[in-house]
């Protein structure tokens, strides 16, 4: 089994600016810290290695010092970390970001499992993972709090959602997002740290890849941000979809065109 | 010399940072308290590896040099000064196992020091900083020895498992011994009631006819007092860290509370008294911390290190205790309850004034050395 733990390298400080002309967070002179959520899916990926011998790769998108997170990460107990650089990767969205960690996972191959902390400490998105499955055409389950292989080519997790929580089963390979009520993510022993850097790092740029030049940096992220704020909750009945997974469709598709958004 | 990987320190402090920050500092007024670690504390502080953090990696260790492990038993005593004390009984203990010990010693010892606590005992009823006046003995019976004695005020006595012990070979011979604690003849006395660093036990063992063959001899017959020397050098940089760690949490709670506080209608922070408190305490951190720094650097390289040793902690005891008293002030009435952390700082780094030497015997080394120079 061969799992892929996609990590991000976050400020280290809470105390992050909003840049006043792209609007996006300032990340300029400061120190980078592996993002908190990503551990608990480093660790999840490590429990599941303890459990059935499963090779851990983990891979991260970013500058050059991005590679001390993928360090950090092997500390903890991963096989070894693929770091995606390339001056034609800055800049991106979470729709260029995603398209090339997918294109990295094709070139890794033979993934059998994906995981993914919930979202960035930084960004708060939440978006690559579920993005990353689409482009891989791979079945999706977000904000696991639970999380195990419940047959030879299939994971179960269970959803924490605001109000509900659902149990889903998803075919591998299949991209899971985790929360962080899913384990306590270990620390890296200082042995551990020091034979980190005995483990493969490999670093693929642009070349490396099978890249569609139109998708990537600034040029490929279709995200403009005009103004960041925190948007004020809004309760809302849940209307529950019933019958057949098609009568079930077919009532999604009616709520969603009475609502105009098909 | 270790070699030194930037980017591994980084990491390692970064762990050390977390680790402080979620683990120990929490816990801080309440192993004062207890006068204990919690259940469970020293075993996942042994999980989380920190015992082989200077153990070379050929016996499972992390395989730090000295400068690193000082820095990590600093960061350590920001959040709690008696877990970075016993961290430093055992290194100490180690680095003499590293120094004077025979390859085979080494290999029987120390793969189990990742998982078991070290320590090294000199001080008996009869002598403390003058070995000389010690009553342990080690007696040659055929092939082995007999070791008899009572040891005292052992740091991590009671806890650890492996003790390195000083005793009389000869009427004016000194020589150690490893003697671990499952040997038929060992056992455990009275641990003390110290007012500070309470978490660290410090106790007694006492050795009644305990046989060892040759190879439990550390160095040679007659190395007594130059591996005691060693181990006081060893263990006064650590001390130099930890009670720079000390300071930095001193100023941390006199800084905060300044900056909330006022008098009548100023704040703390424009008083002139305020500012030369503060003033004061991070001068004595500082200082400390480059004596200790210096002093690593120096073992590191290979170089003597024994007077700068002794400067870091005879001058950051000293100061320790000063600048918990200057935090005290500022705290006031705060301070000086049992409440708030800086009454035990200044109870944990009193004891540094103590152990490993005194600071009138520091002075001495620190004058001798001066002298012959």
């Amino acid at each position: 089994m061969k799992i892929v733990v996609c990590i991000k390298q976050v400020p280290e400080t809470n105390d992050v600016t909003i840049d006043p002309h792209t609007h996006n967070l300032d990340r300029r002179g400061l120190a980078g810290v592996m993002n908190p959520f990503d551990k608990n899916a480093v660790e999840q990926a490590l429990q599941l290695k303890a459990a059935t011998d499963a090779e851990v790769v983990l891979l991260t998108m970013g500058p050059d010092d991005y590679a001390q997170s993928l360090r950090e990460g092997m500390a903890m107990g991963a096989d070894s970390g693929v770091l995606l650089s390339d001056r034609a990767f800055a800049g991106a969205d979470t729709l260029a970001t995603g398209y090339v960690l997918a294109q990295a996972i094709a070139k890794i191959g033979d993934v059998d499992l994906i995981i993914f902390g919930r979202q960035a400490v930084d960004a708060d998105t939440g978006q690559v993972g579920p993005i990353v499955a689409e482009f891989l055409h791979q079945p999706q389950i977000t904000y696991a709090a639970t999380l195990r292989l419940s047959g030879p080519n299939e994971v179960t997790a269970e959803r924490l959602l605001e109000d509900t929580k659902q149990t889903l089963v998803a075919q591998l390979p299949a991209v899971v997002s985790v929360r962080s009520e899913l384990n306590t993510p270990r620390y890296p022993t200082p042995r551990n740290i020091q034979l980190s850097f005995t483990k493969p790092l490999t670093t693929w740029h642009h070349d490396d890849l099978d890249l569609d030049d139109t998708r990537l940096g600034q040029a490929g992220s279709p995200t403009i941000v005009t103004k960041v704020y925190a948007p004020t909750p809004v309760k809302r009945a849940l209307t529950p979809l019933t019958g057949t997974p098609q009568e079930a469709a077919s009532q999604l598709i009616k709520a969603l065109k009475d609502r105009q958004l098909l | 010399m270790s070699t030194r990987n930037a980017a591994a320190e980084k990491l390692l402090l970064q762990m050390v940072d977390d680790y402080t920050t979620r683990e120990v500092a929490p816990l801080d007024m309440a192993i004062d308290h207890a006068q204990d670690f919690p259940e469970g504390y020293l075993q996942q502080l042994t999980q989380t590896g920190f015992l082989g953090l200077m153990l070379p990696q050929e016996f499972g260790g992390a395989g730090f040099g000295p400068e690193v492990t000082a820095t990590v038993l600093n960061h350590l005593a920001r959040g709690n000064a008696s877990t970075a004390v016993t961290l430093e009984g055992h290194y100490k203990t180690l680095d003499q196992i590293l120094k004077f010990g025979t390859p085979a010693l080494q290999q029987q010892l120390l793969p189990s020091a990742t998982q078991r606590i070290f320590a090294f005992s000199m001080t008996e009823a009869s002598g403390g900083s003058n070995p000389m006046g010690i009553s342990s003995t080690a007696t040659r019976e055929g092939d082995h020895w007999v070791i008899n004695g009572d040891k005292i005020m052992i740091t991590n006595g009671g806890l650890a498992q492996v003790y390195c012990v000083l005793v009389k070979t000869a009427p004016t011979e000194l020589s150690v011994f490893v003697v671990d604690q499952d040997m038929p003849g060992f056992s455990f006395g009275k641990r003390e009631d110290f007012i500070g660093l309470r978490g660290t036990p410090v106790g007694e063992i006492v050795m009644d006819h305990i046989i060892v063959d040759d190879d439990h001899l550390l160095g040679k017959v007659g190395d007594g007092g130059l591996i005691g020397d060693s181990a006081h050098d060893d263990a006064r940089i650590l001390m130099g860290a930890v009670l720079t760690g000390i300071m930095e949490h001193e100023l941390k709670i006199a800084t905060d509370y300044a900056k909330e506080r006022k008098a009548g209608q100023t704040p703390l922070t424009e008083l002139q008294v305020t500012h030369r408190k503060v003033a004061d305490i991070a001068m004595r951190k500082e200082t400390t911390k480059l004596l200790y720094e210096r002093a690593a650097q120096l073992k590191a390289a290979g170089q003597p290190y024994s007077e700068e040793a002794a400067m870091a902690k005879a001058h950051g005891s000293r100061a320790a205790v000063a600048a918990g008293d200057d935090a005290l002030q500022i705290l006031a009435g705060y301070g000086y309850s049992r409440e708030y952390p800086v009454e035990h700082l200044i109870r944990d780094a009193r004891a540094m004034e103590i152990a490993e030497g005194t600071v009138e015997k520091m002075r001495s080394a620190i004058a001798t050395a001066e002298f012959h120079k």
